[in-house]
């Protein structure tokens, strides 16, 4: 098999950018660890070395307020060398994965189901960027390298959610479920992207094999699939902690209900900081309905496009998710680059990207104003959340609104380029 | 400081020895360096466990035996305390450190139950009901304040094995300790501060001292099988700076001291008329009873139990050579080869003590302290810190052994995977060593947000001469803005670390507690809860109201959507037209 030199050189830069930037500056992980834009309560790896700790130790690591991540990752970093003193080991395995969800990204852009599906084929399917591009994009993607080097535990979710989809994109559903399982069972809300998956599934299923199964039956039976993983993943952490409801309640019951209300870039912190206390549960359920809400109405809208369905279901959770970071954010940004041939269509792109680099670049200015110099308040980082999901979503609009137009645009040839308005 | 100890036990023997209801008070006066004075006041009664159980009390106070009774207490501790014990000048501690607390309120005690939760309800009703006797918010103890712990205190007491005891202990490191918590303290006494050495109590002196700390121990001591007392102990240490405590009231202001009474260096090169350098005072201060405690004491109480062990009512502990002068009808005891004299006290004659000023004498030697701890936070930043904890060890040949309790608030997250020693050898090297070296033993408990707080206990041998540094990180949590007090940016109190040293050749372990610390919290802006609900409400309701305006809408091209528009507006003006003339062709009909 040939080595493709371009791939290659793409991966080795990313691989030689994160060992080198690990070298030069020695200090720049634990740094990474501990901003507030990476590292979340439910990812955050100190919070892990501390689970660790207690663990390793013999003493339940859910028996106190500090770790809610899933207890697989226990033992699988056990068997890391100690981050504190031989930070090397667990750098280069953070990398590592890196390129693995870039692998994962290449597969799903040279199948080329984001320009053509069963049910749909752009008119714009030449304007793309090939695998190799994509990859780049992500990796050089400066939220995707202060995740690696932070070392947050959200990039084992990301993997998950790119090998699901990398599975489904070659057929592989058996895998793709399990994958998604995989990323359910370590963060929760992958779950909301089982409907657009399995449609996903579905339609490769049906492009290969020209017969179509019937769809209900083939929904269930994936679901169950999906359902049976996220059991044996349980059965194992079981057998590692032993404890089921601390389990569940240190982990997806934190998740849930969000007792810690450390700042995030996300929207919910100071919202329930601020919120009276007897309005607290209300708003709870408010916030998660609004969450799930887009899961179903984007399917039906774009039932053609499953694969865009999850991009942009990436999206909203990287707004709107009780915990959010900006590796949700690199994730999102890793899967737009798939859809290069909508770009022209969008409306915001400099707005939107202007007010993106803005909160990047002011958020963590703020943050110090608030936290360490002391002459600004909580308003001052909670305003930058503010502009960050602004511009988030309106990239998001954006880019739905990109891929209806496009959508209209096959369906009306003729009307190709001309001026349109929505009724 | 011995002294102390020996007398206690004495005291201890008389009380146990008589096996029967007793009452017992005493006041021991120290001058400590460079112009302090320790008072230490103790009171203890007795009465046999039968009539405690009888509700028959004598000495004992009636108000705080049933609170024990209804929570099933066996053996109680409650301490009010403030300021500083500084141990670098003043030396070991009064009654070895067993009689302070932590800045603010400590609380322990056991509690007979047969399993945790009803302990933890006895507890509850425990500190509930103290809280209305003593004036204290002890009822602010809740599940975040209390901990078990598990080495760091033994019964004092002599409890029988088949008692299932539970140990709770609980802190209030920000309780402000003042007058409205002597007034009730002093109402347990059988004479309640009207005669006997309590008649000094007065909060305007015993809360402007250096460093107080008030007492409650109760438990059970018994000499036999069936021969059990219930012994309450009350006790107040107070350090007073004397020069400050004999300002008059009425005059409160310190003023130089006149240049005239001056005592200049005259070797200085610039010595003359009008520059002068003071020299230190050599004489020792001068001071009575009367001008520190702005009273004398009222006689002797009448309830103590025997004219035997009044002779020791007010002892002084101070160098042989120094002039003491009493009131006349005190009989005084010198104690032999010790530095302590004793006077008893009057009945119902007011008695004074009066020590002149006095050229340099020699000094009592004081003890030194078997350790040395100090605690503090460091770190910068509202968002993370780092706890920072020296112990030193003074001596030469002997290693330390203790044991570290600390209670952390549920709002400061430790993160113990951090926790790293280095240590200051003999030769003055700094070195970093590997924890196990020198922590024996670690139990840790971590806390659970809202729900309790963290305990962590190490049991620590120390080399000699040597110190030791103990640092771990931590992380401040940010807390929902009700839960912040209404002085939020001042921060947040951190109970005392409790640290309990072995010490075997007294069988009684040795007591120290670090100064509570201070610690700032992020805060959200308290001025703008709509604010927030609405400004992050209406970016949600962007994002879904965009979001779904594309997903629900179809498109059309612009000259189809003129069109649309067009017809929809002539369709409307009809339709109004049409309804216009409806509702007057009802009209008319109607008139018809």
């Amino acid at each position: 098999m040939p080595v493709d030199r371009r791939k290659a050189a793409v991966f080795g830069g990313a691989l030689a950018l994160r060992l080198l930037l690990l070298l030069l500056f020695p200090s720049l992980p634990d740094l990474l660890t501990g901003r507030v834009e990476v590292s979340t309560p439910v990812t955050s790896f100190k919070r892990l070395q501390e689970g660790l700790f207690l663990y390793n130790r013999n003493a339940s690591p859910y028996d106190g307020g500090v770790f809610h991540q899933a207890p697989l990752l226990l033992p699988i970093f056990s068997l890391l060398p100690n981050a504190q003193e031989y930070p090397f080991p667990t750098a280069l395995f953070y990398s590592l994965v890196d390129l693995l969800n870039a692998s994962a990204l290449v597969t799903i852009s040279d199948s080329a189901q984001a320009v053509s599906g069963r049910l749909y084929s752009s008119v714009r399917k030449q304007i793309k960027w090939d695998g190799v591009v994509v990859a780049a994009w992500f990796l050089f993607n400066p939220f995707t390298i202060a995740t690696c080097l932070g070392r947050s535990t959200a990039v084992f979710t990301t993997t998950g959610i790119l090998y699901a989809l990398s599975a489904a994109v070659q057929g592989q559903n058996l895998n793709s479920m399990l994958a998604l399982g995989f990323a359910s069972y370590l963060s929760i809300y992958p779950a909301l992207l089982f409907i657009p998956l399995v449609l996903l599934c579905y339609d490769r299923r049906a492009q290969r094999s020209n017969i179509t199964p019937s769809t209900a039956l083939f929904v269930v039976k994936h679901f169950a699939v999906f359902l049976l993983s996220i059991a044996g993943l349980l059965g194992i952490s079981l057998l590692i902690i032993g404890d089921l409801f601390a389990l569940i309640s240190a982990t997806y019951g934190f998740q849930l209900l969000v007792p810690d209300l450390t700042p995030n870039i996300g929207l919910w912190w100071y919202f329930f900081i601020e919120i009276f206390d007897s309005f607290r549960d209300f708003f709870l359920g408010v916030f998660w309905l609004h969450l799930t809400a887009y899961a179903g109405s984007l399917t039906v809208r774009l039932r053609r496009q499953p694969l865009f369905v999850v991009t942009s279901l990436l999206g909203i959770f990287a707004v709107f998710k009780p915990y959010p970071s900006i590796s949700d954010a690199s994730l999102y940004f890793a899967l737009l680059p798939l859809y290069r041939h909508i770009f022209p269509l969008m409306r915001y792109t400099f707005f939107s990207v202007s007010a993106l680099l803005y909160a990047s670049l002011l958020g963590p200015a703020f943050y110090h104003l608030w936290i360490y110099a002391g002459s600004g308040n909580a308003n001052f980082f909670y305003a930058i959340t503010l502009v960050w999901s602004l511009g988030l979503s309106l990239v998001i609009a954006d880019t739905i609104f990109a891929a209806l137009r496009d959508e209209w645009e096959q369906e009306n040839p003729d009307q190709r380029g001309r001026p349109v308005k929505q009724v | 400081m011995n002294t102390f100890f020996l007398l206690s036990l004495i005291l201890v023997a008389l009380s146990v020895g008589s096996a029967a209801s007793n009452y017992h008070e005493n006041l021991h006066l120290q001058p400590l360096p460079p112009s302090n004075l320790l008072a230490s006041f103790n009171f203890k009664s007795n009465t046999t466990q039968s009539s405690f159980e009888k509700q028959h009390f004598q000495y004992f106070p009636r108000a705080l035996g049933q609170i024990l009774q209804h929570a099933n207490t066996r053996e109680l501790h409650l301490r009010f305390t403030s300021g500083r014990w500084d141990s670098e000048s003043w030396g070991s501690r009064p009654w070895n450190g067993a009689k302070e607390g932590g800045t603010g309120v400590e609380l322990w005690a056991w509690i007979e139950a047969p399993d945790d939760e009803t302990a933890f309800s006895k507890w509850i009703t425990l500190t509930q009901s103290l809280s209305g006797l003593f004036c204290a918010s002890l009822n602010f103890i809740d599940s975040t304040r209390t901990t078990q712990p598990v080495v760091s205190f033994d019964p004092a007491g002599d409890h029988s094995p088949s008692e299932n005891l539970h140990l709770l202990h609980g802190t209030l490191p920000g309780e402000v300790v003042c007058t409205e918590n002597l007034t009730p303290f002093l109402k347990l006494l059988p004479c309640k501060g009207k005669a006997g050495v309590a008649s000094l109590l007065d909060g305007h002196k015993l809360f402007d001292a250096a460093w107080q700390s008030m007492s409650i121990d109760v438990r059970p001591v018994c000499s036999g099988p069936e021969e059990c007392l219930v012994q309450v102990d009350q006790t107040v240490d107070i350090v007073l700076d004397i020069e400050r405590s004999k300002r008059p009231r009425g005059n409160p202001i310190p003023r130089p001291i006149p240049g005239d009474k001056l005592v200049c260096d005259t070797s200085k090169s610039y010595h003359t008329r009008d520059t002068c350098y003071p020299l230190e005072q050599t004489a020792e201060q001068g001071w009575s009873i009367t001008e520190l405690f702005g009273r004398s004491i009222s006689g002797s109480c009448p309830l103590t139990d025997s004219e035997s062990s009044n002779e020791d009512a007010v002892c002084l502990h101070i160098s042989p050579v120094r002039e003491v002068r009493s009131s006349p009808d005190s009989v005084e005891t010198k104690w032999t080869n010790d530095f302590t004299r004793c006077f008893s006290l009057p009945p119902s004659i007011p008695f004074d003590l009066t020590v002149p000023e006095q050229a340099s004498a020699a000094h009592v030697p004081l003890d030194q302290p078997v350790l040395h701890a100090e605690r503090t936070i460091v770190g910068h930043g509202q968002e993370r810190g780092g706890m920072r904890i020296i112990f030193n060890n003074p001596s030469n040949e002997k290693s330390v052994d203790f044991i570290y309790f600390e209670t952390l608030p549920w709002f400061l997250r430790p993160y113990i995977h951090t926790l790293q020693a280095t240590m200051t050898g003999p030769d003055g090297i700094r070195r970093q060593v590997p924890t196990s070296e020198i922590i024996k033993e670690t139990f840790y408990r971590p806390g659970v947000d809202r729900e309790r707080g963290t305990q962590l206990e190490l049991a620590l041998s120390l080399p000699p001469a040597s110190t030791v540094t103990l640092t771990y990180d931590f992380e401040k949590a940010i807390l929902r803005y009700t839960e912040y007090p209404p002085d939020a940016n001042r921060g947040f109190n951190v109970a005392p670390a409790v640290i309990k040293v072995d010490a075997p050749q007294t069988g009684r372990p040795i007591y120290l507690r670090t100064t509570s610390l201070l610690l700032p919290l992020p805060t959200p802006d308290f001025s703008m809860p709509y604010n927030v609900i609405i400004l992050t409400s209406t970016v949600i309701a962007l994002a879904f109201g965009s979001i779904f305006n594309l997903l629900v809408r179809r498109f059309v091209t612009a000259d189809e959507a003129v069109a649309l528009r067009a017809q929809t507006f002539r369709g409307r003006i009809g339709g109004k037209i049409v309804a216009l003339r409806d509702r007057i062709r009802g009209k008319s009909s109607k008139v018809e």
